[in-house]
């Protein structure tokens, strides 16, 4: 599903990820944790295809396809879905206008007929109700005004509708309370069918034990330094990155 | 003076038509005026260096020239003018009005046009002049009172390599009258081409009024639409520029009777490099009318936009109410608007408002629509065309309306993001 080998990317001249390799196959769930600035978000950004994220060195397949020399659309059209931790807020574009647009420009790329107007509304209304948003979030500007909770939730519906094959969650629990936690981890379940695939990124070991990972990595100082299976973040969570050792303090410092 | 303003005056001062004497009031007129340099505010962003150097070139007939554009479904009469000659028409005179070309009016039609031009054209209009000595050709409209014509009348000018244009237009709409107007220009071709018309709205009367600017790369415009608007009457005008090495609109309107209202909506598109300016003047000069002025524009890289929307509410003009708005959208750290609104309150007891914004493309919110796999130039039409589509989808006109949401967004697609 998605093959990753020896990534080195940059932000500003900064080198962020050094050299980072991931093998993920169908149907698997890998939690990706580690101390603050080690890598885990720009990880997402630049498989997203996100500007001013360059690649100096590796390469990044998802089924078959090099998605490094992809655009960022074409990445998502091509089976990429990248939750955000930080929804952006677009007043002017209405929810329903933006999901539609994006649903059948996946549709289109399938070579499917677009959704008419009322097929859509079907999918979306039951969409909203999965992750618990009130059907008046259709109408309004995408995610203008949305609680943190709310985005969030907005975010895993769009994953819902757009059925990718490979869903990278960037911190989806942060800023959650239990309640919408478990809605947020509900709809991710109900999308683990399989084939699908994610990449959990989180700060807590909490997120697990609602989305049950496969494998557990630990990213730190742009590389993955430690992999494991669940036991893993319940280490994490208990003694903390101090294993980590040099990585660890120079990631801090 | 520059070498074509002489030129101008000459040629204007030839000819000797039955318009001579109001060529002849305009070349006087020229002759004392100061060529525009920037330290005038009228022309304080658009420099005139591209006219400056030219030369007056009035061909009788040109051959090459392209065609107004289609607009689908529009059931109008249309006639189009290259170097100021009737190029093409379509349609029929529409029943219930007078059309009357000014190369075919008969004695008595010449002395109604003699008596209308430039009755509503303030006189400080450089350009207004230079189309008043030089004007070959134009077109007198006269819709008698409470007549209501259903079939728009379309007006085309096309810009053509060889010949400049000057074309002018003159409408009567008596009270109680309704008619639609649509005024544009096309073209591309190294020309300088005026187009003045002149409305005068009678009480009650209704006036859906369309003034697409619509030429490109070296095809110079200098135009302008003035108004007069009487007692209860209603003005629409929609307005849509496009830029090119110099193009300049002037938009006035007077209000010359209590209970009138106007409704002036704006749209700028500009692409990489082009000009556009438009001034607008609302004069108040009486009591209880309303005004609402929306302009809008897109600007590309390297392009340059200027809007000066001047209000003026007379001291006796009270419960004015007049809204003046504009914004735009930059496309590139080296586009360029220069805007201006101006409100000029003489009386106390009015509502007026004016505001004006510049924004940038919103880069955070273009990655989150590429990241769902909306393409590139969807996404940009979704997070920024939507103030302009909001002006287009109002006018009353569907088939208007249609065809300039297609034609804008295609343009706006093709413009490139810096």
């Amino acid at each position: 599903m998605l093959s990753i080998n020896n990534l080195h990317a940059s932000v500003e001249e900064k080198q962020i990820i050094k050299g980072l390799n991931l093998d993920i196959k169908p149907g698997e769930v890998h939690a990706i944790m580690g101390p603050n600035g080690a890598g885990k978000s720009t990880l997402g950004y630049v498989l997203s295809g996100r500007d001013g994220y360059e690649v100096n060195d590796g390469s990044a397949t998802l089924n078959g396809k090099d998605l490094l020399e992809l655009e960022v659309e074409e990445r998502a059209r091509e089976g990429l879905f990248l939750a955000f931790q930080y929804p952006v807020e677009i007043p002017g574009v209405s929810n329903m206008e933006f999901l539609k647009e994006s649903v059948n420009a996946m549709r289109e790329h399938r070579g499917e007929e677009p959704l008419t107007a009322a097929e859509f509304l079907k999918k979306a209304k039951a969409a909203c109700k999965q992750v618990h948003l009130p059907l008046d979030f259709l109408k309004r500007g995408v995610n203008e005004g949305f609680s943190g909770g709310e985005k969030k939730r907005n975010e895993i519906m769009q994953m819902i509708l757009l059925e990718p094959s490979l869903c990278i969650l960037d911190e989806s629990d942060s800023g959650l309370d239990v309640d919408a936690l478990q809605v947020v981890a509900d709809g991710v379940n109900s999308q683990r069918d399989g084939k699908r695939s994610f990449i959990v990124v989180t700060h807590y070991q909490r997120l697990l034990d609602y989305i049950k990972p496969d494998f557990v990595h630990i990213l730190a100082d742009g590389k993955i330094v430690k992999s494991g299976d669940a036991s893993l973040a319940l280490e994490v969570e208990k003694s903390g990155y101090a294993f980590l050792g040099k990585a660890y303090e120079e990631s801090e410092a | 003076m520059s070498q074509w303003l002489s030129e101008v005056i000459a040629e204007g001062q030839r000819q000797t038509d039955w318009l001579a004497g109001h060529r002849q009031q305009a070349t006087e007129a020229l002759a004392n005026i100061k060529w525009p340099v920037r330290r005038q505010e009228a022309w304080r962003f658009t420099p005139l260096l591209p006219v400056e150097k030219r030369s007056v070139s009035l061909a009788a007939a040109v051959e090459q020239h392209g065609s107004a554009p289609v607009i689908d479904g529009l059931d109008a009469y249309s006639v189009s003018f290259a170097g100021n000659k009737l190029a093409a028409q379509q349609g029929s005179v529409p029943a219930g009005l007078t059309f009357t070309l000014f190369s075919n009016a008969n004695t008595e039609q010449q002395a109604t046009i003699k008596a209308l031009l430039s009755q509503v054209k303030p006189s400080h209009h450089l350009f207004g002049q230079v189309n008043d000595a030089l004007m070959t050709e134009g077109v007198y409209i006269h819709v008698p009172a409470n007549t209501v014509i259903d079939t728009p009348i379309r007006l085309s000018q096309l810009a053509a390599s060889v010949g400049d244009q000057h074309l002018r237009v003159l409408v009567h709409v008596e009270s109680g009258a309704k008619v639609a107007i649509i005024e544009d220009g096309f073209g591309d071709a190294d020309s300088l081409n005026t187009f003045v018309s002149e409305y005068v709205l009678d009480a009650q009367a209704q006036l859906e009024h369309y003034r697409f600017a619509m030429y490109t790369q070296q095809a110079m415009h200098v135009g302008s639409c003035h108004f007069k608007v009487g007692e209860k009457a209603q003005l629409t005008s929609n307005i849509v520029g496009y830029g090119s090495v110099l193009s300049r609109l002037d938009v006035d309107v007077e209000y010359t009777g209590e209970f009138a209202n106007a409704n002036v909506n704006a749209i700028y598109l500009l692409a990489e490099g082009e000009l556009f300016d438009l001034h607008s003047t609302i004069e108040h000069a009486v009591p209880n009318c309303t005004t609402e002025e929306n302009a809008r524009g897109i600007v590309g890289d390297r392009a340059k936009a200027v809007f000066n929307g001047r209000i003026h509410i007379h001291r006796n003009a009270q419960k004015t109410l007049a809204e003046l708005n504009n914004r735009n959208l930059l496309l590139s750290r080296r586009a360029i608007i220069n805007t201006k609104p101006e409100l000029e309150i003489y009386a106390d007891d009015v509502r007026c408002a004016h505001g004006a914004t510049v924004a940038e493309i919103e880069e955070k919110a273009l990655y989150y629509l590429l990241t769902r796999g909306i393409s590139r130039s969807q996404a940009l039409i979704m997070l920024n065309f939507g103030f302009i589509q909001e002006l287009i989808t109002q006018i009353p006109n569907i088939a208007i309306s249609d065809w300039l949401l297609h034609s804008l967004r295609e343009r706006f697609v093709s413009m490139e993001v810096k």
